[in-house]
């Protein structure tokens, strides 16, 4: 274990969060476990698509030339892939209003319906947590920046439930996610005393399994009486209390000692987040996170790299040259957030002299290409880490009319969830990334 | 007004001078999905029953929006990390209660040498608020077992108790409002019960559980009354709790609550900062409050001559007085003079009139515009457009497929011009002039936004689409087109009240679809 610090600095914020002891890092059940490769999947969302034009390589292959946006990943790019020519069709709108239908899919490959009323296919990270999860604290973790409220309706006529998450555990079931730095590092770390007795926790352990056991019994009345949509908004309870009772005791031996600070601006809270999500990973409390840089849509204003504009306005960009200069500053800082969290995870070692980058993936992209043409092709993709599987990162791969879906059904093999189908068009392993 | 005992209904009708029969509604009242306390509910509900100081749910993920609000009950799911945070909070929140207030749980001490009287008490008092409902044996019971692992575990009779009130607050009887059907399948419609009726009220009126003048109510099966609903309607409205009505309904209608998120261009507007933005907050909420309180007609709040202004927002529009101060003279009258709206409905560094004019459609006449017809994607490869905002606009709307929405948004956020991105008054747009005419689809004109006002509030659609704003917010439901003659005649009998706020929230707590309710035929699962 090398190369980072028992202190590891919250960007920006300066807020220091001091780690343990090393030996104490991981969760006793796991510590206990073979030294199999432990997979992870952090997924970062940015809205309004990218400027193409200043994204994509001009040439294929290991020697390409890095791009005004991708300038970035010159500190990393023996370890990413660069990904175009890759289409997601299930994410086309139903008429107007392209973002909603477009992040709904993002990460289900399943087309939505124009509705207040909300469907949905599952998403890849969340077939990722059922097996990777297992073994972690939390089955999965969903961040985010934006909260859920917007100027009247969401986009076109979709329901705000669209724009507001990539993560859906089915049908009618978004994932909400956590968008205060400081509630999430409560989550990861509630309960954690190092000054508590083995017996009081043992007793406080004890406590939450007779009220969880309670609090399912309570079902069994209530349940005859419920119609089918009532008793599926049960069930999602008392399934996540049910997996609780599982997970109980085996929280993180994983202690800061410094929560992170609230009313905090925009971009220091993008570091804090990903702060978080590395800490969630170094601690082995979760395998699963999905991060979404903005909601869909976003007005997210840039001042601090020279972009005081709102964001999706200015994705609208008519090719004016100045406003394409704009998008392409807020495009590369995007990029640039990618990196700092994938340079956090290569700076942890893994063992068998691997890092954690290399037994990890990255998955970045946004809903849509071109801003301005809302389209579903030719995605901007960027992929780090190899999940400590035969991708072979350090290249631009170039597919012509590639399925977004197969390259899921291709991710979810390495991470080692394999899946013959996925969303409403993916049926094989897209190939090239081997 | 509804099903009700026929010896309760014969005391109604004397009482309140109507004789009309028992009846069942003529149309479906719909159905609304069991309900989540979303996150606002949540934490009014445990500042009610716990009297505590903590908000849990300000950690809580953010609730999913659908028809303008985050009380839909369809998109209010559960997530495993929720159920996670709800079980934090429960063992926080009793912690906190045992130690702060244990008056409100111990109604009695608890004997070591016999405690199960004393501990069904507490189920039964305390069970009975959390749940919003009487509990069953079954239930007290269940409460009543978990007293004694704490004792054997080590733990004393505080600590026993304070595991019984982890578990009300980690129910799902807690954490969601059911309304059991006798028959879930069946499509028969059903009045519902008065404990369901009680938390329909709260929840509406306060986002907040009932208090114990409405529990009584129900205990003693007054709430079947039309005389004692409308009792209890006023009597919550005059409670302080009725604010939620103005933080929650307004908040979410008039967009208030993305005030809070909005960061307009600091070079271009440096006037703005946390002050302003909660003086412009606070007019509107002011001015919400005296229509909610007044006798005030609903069309007022595109016309009203008066407003409350601080002395911070008062500078900001160029005015001398502050407090509720008259607008004559001003160029500013109602909603859509206030700061709040015109910032929100902009972007940071510049006014938007199709946005303010998709606004004023959208939430004020509830009229959506009609979507751009098929193969309008080709529009946004058009070169950038020049000149002022409005011949930009102009440009845009020459091409046959913009011109359907846009004649309508547009000559909307025209009239508005005269209002920079946040909501202070401009003679000009920087170096270009303000030609703040208009004319609407239908034909009426307009010079600026007094005269926009005018317009707004003599089309019928306004008081339509508050109706069915304030319909949906009440059921946690997007409404259907069985809904619709419910809202008809709520805007007839509307108009005969006199058009006030109150009456509407009043009207609403009477209607079919919120007193109704049936159960859900196996075919209605699949969307």
């Amino acid at each position: 274990m090398t190369g980072w610090n028992r202190r590891a600095f919250l960007g920006g914020a300066g807020v220091a969060v001091a780690l343990p002891f090393l030996a104490s890092l991981r969760p006793r059940r796991v510590r206990a476990q073979a030294a199999e490769v432990k997979r992870r999947l952090l997924v970062i969302y940015t809205p309004n698509g990218m400027n193409m034009a200043d994204w994509t390589p001009a040439a294929t292959g290991a020697d390409y030339a890095l791009t005004p946006i991708l300038a970035p990943l010159s500190a990393i790019r023996s370890k990413v892939l660069v990904l175009s020519g890759i289409d997601n069709h299930p994410a086309e709108s139903d008429g107007f209003g392209q973002h909603a239908p477009a992040t709904a899919s993002f990460l289900t490959c399943t087309h939505v319906a124009k509705s207040q009323e909300i469907a949905n296919g599952v998403s890849m990270d969340q077939v990722a947590a059922g097996r990777l999860g297992a073994a972690t604290r939390f089955a999965s973790l969903q961040l985010g920046t934006d909260g859920g409220s917007s100027a009247g309706g969401c986009d076109g006529g979709y329901s705000c439930a669209y724009t507001h998450n990539i993560s859906w555990a089915g049908r009618g079931r978004p994932m909400p996610k956590m968008v205060s730095p400081r509630a999430v590092f409560d989550l990861l770390f509630a309960g954690f005393d190092p000054d508590q007795t083995a017996a009081a926790r043992e007793r406080r352990l004890l406590y939450d399994h007779s009220v969880l056991d309670a609090v399912a019994a309570d079902a069994g009345r209530i349940e005859g009486r419920l119609g089918a949509s009532d008793r599926a908004k049960l069930d999602q309870y008392l399934t996540g209390v049910r997996e609780l009772e599982l997970r109980l005791g085996t929280s993180a031996e994983c202690a800061v000692a410094e929560r992170p600070p609230e009313g905090i601006d925009f971009p220091v809270k993008v570091r804090l987040m990903l702060d978080l999500m590395a800490l969630a990973i170094q601690c082995d409390l979760t395998r699963v996170v999905t991060f979404m840089m903005g909601n869909s849509i976003s007005g997210h204003s840039f001042p601090w790299i020279g972009v005081p504009d709102a964001h999706h306005p200015l994705s609208h960009h008519q090719n004016d040259p100045g406003k394409l200069a704009k998008l392409t500053t807020i495009d590369r800082w995007e990029v640039e957030q990618m990196v700092y969290l994938a340079q956090k995870l290569d700076a942890m070692d893994d063992g068998d002299g691997a890092t954690v980058l290399d037994n990890s993936l990255i998955y970045f992209s946004s809903e849509v290409a071109d801003g301005n043409r809302h389209e579903n092709v030719n995605l901007p993709i960027l992929l780090a880490g190899r999940a400590g599987s035969t991708i072979r990162p350090g290249r631009h791969v170039h597919y012509g009319d590639g399925r977004l879906a197969d390259l899921y059904i291709s991710l979810l093999h390495h991470l080692g969830a394999p899946v013959d189908a996925f969303g409403d068009d993916g049926t094989q392993l897209i190939g090239q990334l081997a | 007004m509804r099903a009700r005992p026929l010896v309760l209904l014969l005391v109604s009708a004397c009482e309140t001078g109507l004789v009309s029969g028992p009846r069942v509604p003529e149309s479906d009242p719909g159905r609304v999905t069991v309900h989540r306390l979303n996150n606002t509910e949540y934490n009014n509900t445990v500042r009610d029953l716990l009297g505590t100081s903590l908000r849990p749910a300000d950690a809580f993920p953010a609730d999913d929006v659908s028809y303008g609000f985050d009380n839909i009950s369809a998109v209010l799911s559960v997530s495993p990390v929720q159920v996670e945070l709800y079980h934090q909070a429960a063992v926080a929140l009793a912690a906190d209660v045992m130690t702060a207030a244990p008056e409100r749980i111990l109604t009695c001490q608890p004997d070591p040498a016999d405690p199960a009287p004393c501990l069904r008490e507490i189920a039964a008092g305390f069970g009975r608020r959390a749940w919003r409902r009487p509990l069953s044996d079954d239930e007290i019971a269940r409460a009543v077992a978990l007293y004694p692992i704490a004792i054997e575990a080590g733990g004393d009779g505080r600590e026993g108790v304070q595991l019984m009130v982890e578990y009300f607050l980690a129910s799902p009887s807690f954490l969601f409002r059911f309304e059991l059907d006798p028959d879930p399948l069946s499509p028969q419609v059903r009045p519902l019960g008065e404990y369901e009726l009680a938390s329909r009220l709260s929840y509406f009126l306060w986002s907040s559980m009932p208090d114990d003048e409405l529990f009584a109510a129900a205990d003693e099966g007054r709430l079947e009354r039309a005389d004692e609903l409308e009792r209890q309607v006023r009597r919550m409205m005059a409670d302080p709790r009725a604010e939620a009505i103005v933080d929650n309904f307004a908040g979410q209608w008039l967009a208030l609550r993305d005030l809070a998120e909005l960061e307009p261009d600091a070079e271009l507007f440096p006037d703005f900062d946390q002050p302003l933005r909660r003086a412009m907050a606070a007019e509107t909420a002011a001015f919400v409050r005296e229509f909610l309180h007044g006798d005030r007609p609903i069309e007022e709040m595109l016309t009203a001559d008066f407003t409350t202004v601080n002395e911070r927002l008062a500078a900001h529009y160029g005015m001398a007085a502050t407090g509720t101060v008259s607008l004559a003279g001003s160029q500013r009258r109602g909603l859509l003079g206030h700061a709040s709206i015109l910032t929100v409905t902009s972007y940071p560094n510049r006014t938007s009139p199709v946005r303010r004019g998709k606004w004023v459609l959208e939430e004020l006449l509830c009229a959506s515009p009609p979507p751009p017809p098929p193969g309008v994607e080709g529009l946004d490869e058009e070169g950038p457009f020049t000149g002022s905002i409005r011949e930009r606009m102009e440009q845009h709307r020459s091409d046959p497929a913009c011109r359907g929405c846009h004649q309508a948004m547009d000559p909307i956020g025209f009239a508005l011009e005269h209002f920079d991105a946040t909501g202070a008054w401009r003679d000009t747009d920087g170096e270009f002039e303000i030609d703040a005419t208009g004319t609407t689809p239908d034909g009426a004109s307009f010079d600026g936004a007094i005269e926009l006002a005018g317009v707004l509030a003599s089309d019928p659609r306004f008081g339509r689409c508050v109706t069915e704003k304030m319909l949906t917010y009440a059921l946690g439901r997007g409404l259907t087109e069985s809904d619709g003659p419910a809202v008809g005649e709520m805007q007839q009998r509307l108009r005969a009240r006199g058009g006030r706020l109150s009456d509407l929230l009043l009207l609403v707590a009477e209607s079919d679809p919120f007193l109704y309710r049936r159960g859900e035929p196996a075919a209605e699962d699949s969307p």
